[in-house]
């Protein structure tokens, strides 16, 4: 049984193993998540970070390139005897810019390559213009972003100022397309020597998304066909991360990409998701050593814990459970460890002591009754001696010392008739209550067929045939009947299967009368017995017993044996059969020493006197 | 006491070893109920027997019983203490010993 179920170390071991399996699997889902949040934020702000040390170069490009312009420009306006817009104008072509305007000291615009605007006044046209009143005070130089003109808010233009040496200053703007075409070369240094982590990249375009510069001289092609890029870019926020398939070498890859402009340029940054993630699944593989590691320890130390509480404590309960069923109540349930086992110890505990309480009853009750039951038996004995006072021509004695359980040895004497004496000893098979029944039955069955006036033999025959019916219980009953004659001292006996008797012969020694004997009682049907006949003189005795006396047993497992039976009665040759009796019990309990009694000792001497006196 | 049992066919040899005794008798007793289906020679070998008590002599008697009615048992190496029990109780005449 205990091969098919589970141990609670098992169970336990699959169960937390699950739980453990539970939590490991959540926290590395958990963990996964928060890496790639964090190397996503990373991604953004190395994208960031391009996006704007690009848009930083490409504006110091700019501003460098148109700054030099307009000093070139202010040189010549000051080296000039007269400014005029014919002189203006006539400076275009050659610094290939779109716009030159002269302004006063006083913010109004003397002289221009556009005939327009002369007569302006700073500020008049909105925030644009207004950026360079700083001009007319401290600054000698000022350079503006590329920024929607304050005369058409469509168009776009950058403009530069340098103050000149006799008051006011020179204002020089141009388009995209003019100085795409002048700071081409610095604009391809700044995206190709720069890539984003190993293999992400910078692109710069035009305002239209037609590649100005990138790593592979695409130039002037749109860039969502070079990339593969499906978005429409312009619904994407500046500086705002997005995830796309990007060529990269030919393959189509996963990118974070970002893009933002300046000065007229698109700038693209595109940073492939592999590479991005390649900290991440570091991390995670880590991580993930680093949790089995944990998870394992905890679930070892977990299981351990419980195992040294639990599974020892109920193999500690356990152990003593099964001492306690193989019958030694005496056993105490002691686990104290903690307050269950200690209600469990105390459970087990106050149940043996129950059992006990009940066994103690149970013993008490039976052992009355058994007591009652050898009174009974007793009381069917005769114990009255001398029982024939009257009679001079024997005398008899016979004992019962019984051991503690209720045996089935009897003995038994009364007259058939007015001068021949039955004198008979039994010993039923086995012990206890159904072993006395057996007696009753069996003596009171010999009994009548005595009384009756039969012969030995024939007392056996009958007294064989009845008990064999219905004798389910195979028990049986060995025993010896004499009949004596008191005038003759003739005895006729029989024997069923008993001990053999000893018998004094008139030179005072004692003989075992082996005869023959006839199967036991109530053995098997259909047994016969036979007759033998002896006859004492005045003086001799016969001692009857049963196995009690001869195999009586020391401490050393020796047999009391018939020798030392024989030698005690020759020593006693011519006592009477009271002494007889109480001397062969005095030598069998100095033999025996302290060992217990197992079964009776049961006796029964007879001596006949004769009929002279 | 122990009881070595060998069963051959439907010959089961029984060889008992010690006391039989009140204590023993019942454990030989329960042996035999077990055993003694199908079985037609009994065979005892009371070769190590060293005591037979009344309770012992009743269990004898009970398997003689039984095999009388499904077929033989034969009682063999008896030592010459556990023979005078045998002769002393009549036993002789009734078992088949060897």
């Amino acid at each position: 049984m205990s091969n098919k179920l589970k141990k609670i170390s098992t169970s336990f071991q699959q169960w937390l193993l699950l739980i453990v399996g539970i939590a490991f699997i959540v926290t590395l889902v958990f963990l996964g998540q928060y890496q790639t949040k964090l190397f996503t934020d990373s991604a953004n702000n190395l994208l960031n970070i391009y996006i704007k040390d690009v848009r930083h170069d490409i504006m110091d490009v700019t501003d460098k390139n148109l700054l030099i312009l307009t000093r070139a420009v202010a040189t010549e306006v000051n080296n000039a005897d007269k400014i005029t817009s014919e002189l203006l104008t006539g400076m275009l072509e050659k610094y290939n810019v779109t716009e030159i305007n002269y302004f006063s000291s006083t913010g109004v615009i003397l002289a221009s390559s556009n005939a327009d605007f002369v007569g302006y006044t700073i500020g008049e046209g909105g925030v644009q213009t207004s950026e360079f009143w700083s001009l007319l005070g401290a600054r000698t130089e000022y350079v503006q972003r590329f920024q929607p003109i304050g005369f058409d808010a469509q168009r776009s233009r950058k403009y530069a100022g340098v103050t000149l040496a006799a008051g006011g200053f020179i204002q020089v703007g141009y388009d995209e397309e003019a100085y795409y075409r002048a700071i081409e070369v610095a604009i391809n240094e700044v995206v190709k020597n720069r890539h984003v982590g190993e293999s992400g990249f910078l692109i710069v375009t035009d305002s239209a998304w037609r590649i100005i510069s990138d790593r592979a001289n695409n130039k002037n092609q749109p860039v969502t066909i070079v990339t593969a890029m499906t978005k429409d870019l312009t619904t994407i926020g500046k500086d705002e991360m997005f995830e796309e398939g990007i060529y990269i070498d030919g393959t189509l890859q996963r990118c974070f990409c970002m893009h933002n402009e300046i000065e007229g340029y698109k700038v693209i940054a595109v940073y492939p998701y592999s590479e991005a993630m390649v900290s991440r699944n570091v991390s995670l593989k880590v991580m993930t050593v680093m949790q089995i590691l944990i998870f394992g320890l905890l679930f070892v130390m977990i299981f351990l814990l419980v195992r040294r509480l639990i599974v020892k404590n109920l193999h500690q309960v356990n152990h003593a459970l099964s001492a306690i069923t193989d019958g030694n109540l005496e056993t105490v349930v002691n686990v104290r460890s903690h307050e269950e086992f200690d209600a469990l110890s105390n459970d087990i505990n106050a149940t043996v002591d129950t059992l006990k309480r009940y066994i103690k009853e149970a013993e008490e009750r039976i052992d009355a009754e058994l007591a009652f039951a050898k009174s009974i038996q007793h009381a069917a004995l005769p114990s009255v001696f001398p029982p024939y006072p009257e009679r001079k021509e024997f005398e008899i004695f016979a004992t019962m010392h019984t051991a503690k359980e209720v045996g089935g040895d009897f003995y038994d004497f009364y007259f058939v008739d007015d001068e021949n004496l039955a004198f008979l000893m039994a010993d039923v098979s086995g012990k206890g209550i159904p072993a006395a029944m057996f007696m009753m039955t069996a003596k009171t069955f010999i009994k009548s067929f005595a009384e009756s006036g039969l012969s030995v033999e024939q007392v056996f025959t009958h007294a064989n045939a009845k008990l064999c019916e219905g004798n389910d219980a195979g028990m049986f009953v060995t025993a010896w009947l004499g009949i004596l004659n008191t005038k003759t001292g003739q005895v006729q006996f029989a024997n069923a299967g008993h001990n053999p008797p000893l018998v004094r012969h008139a030179d005072g020694t004692y003989e075992y009368l082996k005869s023959r004997a006839g199967f036991v009682l109530a053995g098997m049907e259909g047994v016969r017995y036979r007759k033998n006949e002896l006859t004492l003189a005045p003086g001799d005795a016969i001692y009857l017993y049963t196995d009690g006396v001869t195999e009586a047993t020391n401490l050393n497992e020796e047999l009391y044996g018939e020798e030392r039976l024989q030698k005690i009665l020759e020593q006693h040759k011519d006592a009477t059969p009271e002494t007889i009796c109480a001397e062969v019990k005095k030598d069998v309990d100095k033999f025996v020493g302290e060992a217990p009694q197992f079964d009776d000792i049961t006796m029964l001497a007879i001596r006949y006197e004769g009929t002279e006196n | 006491m122990e009881i070595e049992k060998a069963l051959n066919g439907t010959e089961l040899t029984l060889k008992i070893i010690g006391r039989l005794d009140t204590v023993t008798a019942p454990e030989l007793e329960a042996c035999l109920k077990e055993s003694l289906d199908g079985v037609a020679n009994l065979v005892m070998d009371f070769a190590a027997l060293d005591y037979i008590s009344s309770a012992g002599l009743r269990v004898i008697l009970q398997a003689q019983k039984t095999m009388n009615k499904q077929g033989d048992m034969l009682i063999k190496n008896v030592n010459e203490t556990i023979n005078e029990v045998f002769e002393m109780t009549g036993f002789v005449d009734i078992l088949n010993i060897e």
